[in-house]
């Protein structure tokens, strides 16, 4: 056994996991959101984007327009929900540039205030929203939905990854 | 020599390869047929016929303070041809007819959605409606919405199967007065009930579409080509 390699190693799934988490933060710090790419959960905005579709988040924008699809996330309801802008109200002075939005499923029959947290009946573009839908994958995030809700696929996962580190030699 | 890992390595990293670039002339040959078919000039006939305003004190219609809002419906005609917007990269297009106003208070720019449409297929991309009726009751940000100039306006979302969103308006619009109804009385003195608030309403329909035929129902669809 040699100390040398195992560390070089080591090392190496080190880098890989860092570059990983430093390109994640870089698309981050780059599109000003904190998730710019979301795996869409549920059916609400059928037939346009199903369950385990990617979407690309962009949030630079100062506002947003009616018809842009946002994803918001209200501090106590941890659940990003992908829908689309049904209204937006803003002033025209720069000095408050507050923009208050409501949103509707494109699936849904009705708009979002039944979902929107302390009795709110607008969104805060400020505060709530994650970032606005630029680009579209389909299916490739499915894996993830799969992932987090089965776990013997997570189980067999971690077993796959520990036996390829047990059996790999270079 | 060849392992295992190395041959999975190689296959995913050329499938990848592949892939991007089948996205890649996809989302091109997609946007190349949109510019050909000059889908952003598109012209629309739009014509507003008729408002209906309703008092509601429901937080789902846009009450927050238990004071009555005004809601507000419109009856229309639409023409306008999708058509020229199918091609391999369109799953869908989401048509909605929205309406741009200024707010006299806090000098508020606003734009709200009254109707939208989901076009599945070509063979359904042919607009044409005739007095349809909104399918959103409308609020301001203030308790009362008429009066207010509005701008329509029909605006488009392609959805692709795979790609960038893209956006646009159609050419031609149409403004649209809001009548101020004589029982605004009833609605400012923060009546909480709607039925009393609504029964007034229904006496001034005849003198409501008297108005309706004065009021600024001007139908602007040029063509910019």
């Amino acid at each position: 056994m040699n100390l040398r390699l195992e560390l070089t190693r080591f090392l190496n799934v080190c880098f890989i996991l860092s570059s990983t988490f430093m390109v994640w933060k870089g698309l981050s710090v780059v599109t000003d959101s904190h998730s710019p790419i979301v795996v869409v959960i549920s059916g609400s905005m059928e037939p346009a984007f199903q369950r385990g579709d990617v979407l690309f988040l962009w949030n630079r924008n100062e506002l947003n327009k009616v018809g842009d699809i946002v994803v918001y996330e209200q501090n106590s309801k941890s659940i990003p929900i992908v829908h689309r802008v049904l209204r937006e109200h803003h002033s025209q002075s720069s000095s408050n540039s507050k923009q208050l939005l409501l949103t509707k499923g494109d699936n849904n029959a009705g708009n979002d205030i039944s979902l929107y947290a302390d009795r709110n009946i607008y969104l805060d573009k400020q505060n709530d929203i994650v970032g606005t839908v630029k680009g579209y994958l389909p299916k490739v995030g499915y894996i993830t939905i799969w992932i987090s809700e089965n776990q013997y696929a997570k189980y067999g996962l971690m077993g796959l990854i520990a036996l390829s580190s047990l059996f790999s030699t270079e | 020599m060849y392992s295992l890992s190395q041959r999975f390595q190689n296959v995913t990293n050329q499938a990848l390869t592949y892939s991007f670039l089948i996205i890649g002339f996809v989302i091109a040959t997609s946007w190349f047929h949109l510019q050909q078919n000059n889908v952003f000039q598109t012209p629309v006939a739009i014509n507003t016929l008729n408002s209906n305003i309703n008092v509601r004190s429901s937080r789902f219609f846009g009450s927050t303070t238990g004071k009555p809002k005004e809601n507000a419906k419109i009856t229309f005609d639409l023409d306008a041809d999708f058509t020229p917007f199918f091609n391999w990269n369109t799953k869908q297009i989401f048509a909605y007819l929205v309406a741009e106003y200024n707010g006299d208070e806090k000098n508020t720019k606003n734009t709200v959605t009254f109707w939208d449409k989901i076009i599945a297929d070509k063979e359904n991309a042919v607009l044409s409606i005739k007095s349809e009726k909104s399918k959103y009751a409308v609020w301001d940000l203030e308790d009362k919405f008429a009066g207010r100039e509005l701008t329509f306006k029909l605006q488009w979302n392609i959805q692709p199967w795979i790609g960038p969103l893209v956006f646009g308006e159609t050419v031609g619009n149409c403004t649209f007065t809001l009548p101020v109804e004589q029982k605004e009385k009833a609605s400012s003195n923060t009546n909480n009930d709607e039925a009393t608030a609504e029964k007034p309403q229904k006496k001034n329909r005849k003198a409501r579409k008297a108005r309706k035929a004065k009021a600024t129902n001007k139908d602007s669809t040029e063509n910019k080509n």
